[in-house]
């Protein structure tokens, strides 16, 4: 692993943490927010830097972390899964693909802004079904691991 | 308003009471982001702690309906009306904590009622912090995506810009389809204003970073939980909210492409 990618994980780290205070996550789970964050980003690096996976199937692999994380804490701390994973999925948003279609649109690319916007909603159906998979374990699965409030 | 209506409907009976209680908590559990069911199944804690049978709850992505009552006595109904703000996730954690407080049994319904108004009125951060949190978030996105760092502090100080517009000019006086379309124009003519100063090298890159606060995260991800569970009405709504502001981030961006375009003659890139 280069480098580069340690920065590019403290960047998601430290960004996922920035916009969960935007969301109002209390500031307890900023920490849990960046854990989050970066992992979901180790994986996607890991997968799309060697070559292993197109953009779309990391991105579901990274969601699936960063779902499995979310619900793991949500229970431990006993609170709503949405505080961590609203902020945690943010590096993985195709935002990229969004400003490409709209670029190539707006130059007259048309083959190039369909290619985009098609890969941007794919990158998206990628995160829906890690989402809707992940939520399908039973809650019993997350509870094992999980520290006893007195 | 509705604020007027809750007290002048308030306790007419036990039942009622704690109705309005539930409801309350699903208005503010609504209004700040959280998926339907949590909704519904705070409400359902709430009333059912205090003995009231509450089968008879509808929640959608911005409205409430409610009724009890069995006929013999004065009936409850209710409708609330809860238009989408922007979340605030403490007051979704502070009322899921209340709700199993109050299964546990520590509270009386005034004591539920009284707790609910405080978690309303839960302050915010600071206006400060939440420009400062956009700055960061822009510019750790910006490097994430491939930027370096002049491109990173050139994405920093649009993302400043672009929270201080959200917090003045946006969310007090725009609809939701201008103030996107306005939010991607000005980041994209922030970016192009720094990249010509000589601050940062890759304006796409700069771009992509600082238009990263506007993405909808919140109806987005909770449109996906709410399909799941079968909430298609809700789920349904919430995702048509986050692809249109997906797409009016694209067009704001797209129009401030082309209007630099014909002012300045050349190409981007």
């Amino acid at each position: 692993m280069s480098m580069a990618v340690i920065w590019e994980i403290a960047a998601a780290a430290v960004g996922t943490m920035a916009f969960s205070l935007l969301f109002g996550v209390p500031k307890k789970y900023y920490p849990y927010c960046g854990w989050i964050g970066g992992a979901g980003w180790l994986v996607y690096a890991l997968l799309t830097d060697p070559g292993l996976c197109t953009a779309a199937e990391a991105t579901f692999f990274a969601t699936v972390l960063v779902v499995l994380l979310s619900r793991f804490f949500a229970v431990r701390e006993r609170c709503p899964v949405t505080v961590f994973l609203i902020s945690g999925i943010f590096p993985l948003v195709p935002g990229a693909g969004i400003y490409w279609t709209a670029y190539y649109l707006v130059t007259d690319q048309l083959a190039l802004a369909l290619s985009n916007g098609f890969a941007a909603v794919k990158a998206a159906v990628a995160i829906v079904l890690a989402i809707v998979i992940v939520f399908e374990l039973p809650y019993r699965f997350f509870r094992l691991p999980s520290r006893r409030k007195p | 308003m509705t604020r007027e209506t809750d007290e002048g409907l308030a306790s007419e009976t036990d039942e009622s009471a704690v109705l309005e209680a539930a409801m309350e908590a699903g208005h503010i559990l609504l209004e700040n982001g959280a998926e339907i069911f949590r909704v519904e199944e705070t409400m359902d804690r709430i009333c059912r702690h205090f003995g009231v049978k509450s089968d008879n709850f509808f929640v959608l992505s911005n409205g409430i309906f409610a009724t009890g009552g069995n006929g013999e006595k004065g009936n409850f109904a209710k409708v609330l009306h809860i238009p989408v703000k922007g979340a605030r996730l403490d007051r979704v954690v502070a009322v899921n904590q209340l709700s199993r407080e109050v299964e546990e049994g520590h509270f009386t319904i005034r004591q539920v009622r009284d707790r609910l108004e405080e978690i309303r009125n839960l302050p915010g951060k600071p206006e400060k912090m939440q420009i400062l949190a956009s700055g960061i978030g822009s510019g750790c996105f910006c490097y994430l995506f491939g930027g370096g760092l002049l491109d990173s502090a050139a994405a920093f100080i649009a993302g400043l810009i672009l929270y201080l517009y959200l917090l003045k000019v946006s969310s007090p006086h725009l609809s939701k389809i201008v103030g996107n379309i306005g939010g991607g124009a000005l980041v994209t003519l922030a970016c192009i204003l720094l990249y010509r100063l000589g601050l940062g090298e890759q304006l796409d890159r700069m771009i992509i970073g600082s238009i990263i606060p506007l993405v909808p995260g919140v109806p987005f991800t909770n449109g996906i939980r709410d399909i799941a569970d079968g909430d298609y009405i809700s789920g349904a709504v919430r995702l048509l909210d986050a692809i249109l502001v997906f797409l009016c981030i694209a067009i704001g961006v797209g129009v401030m492409f082309t209007i630099y375009r014909r002012l300045a003659g050349e190409v981007l890139l």
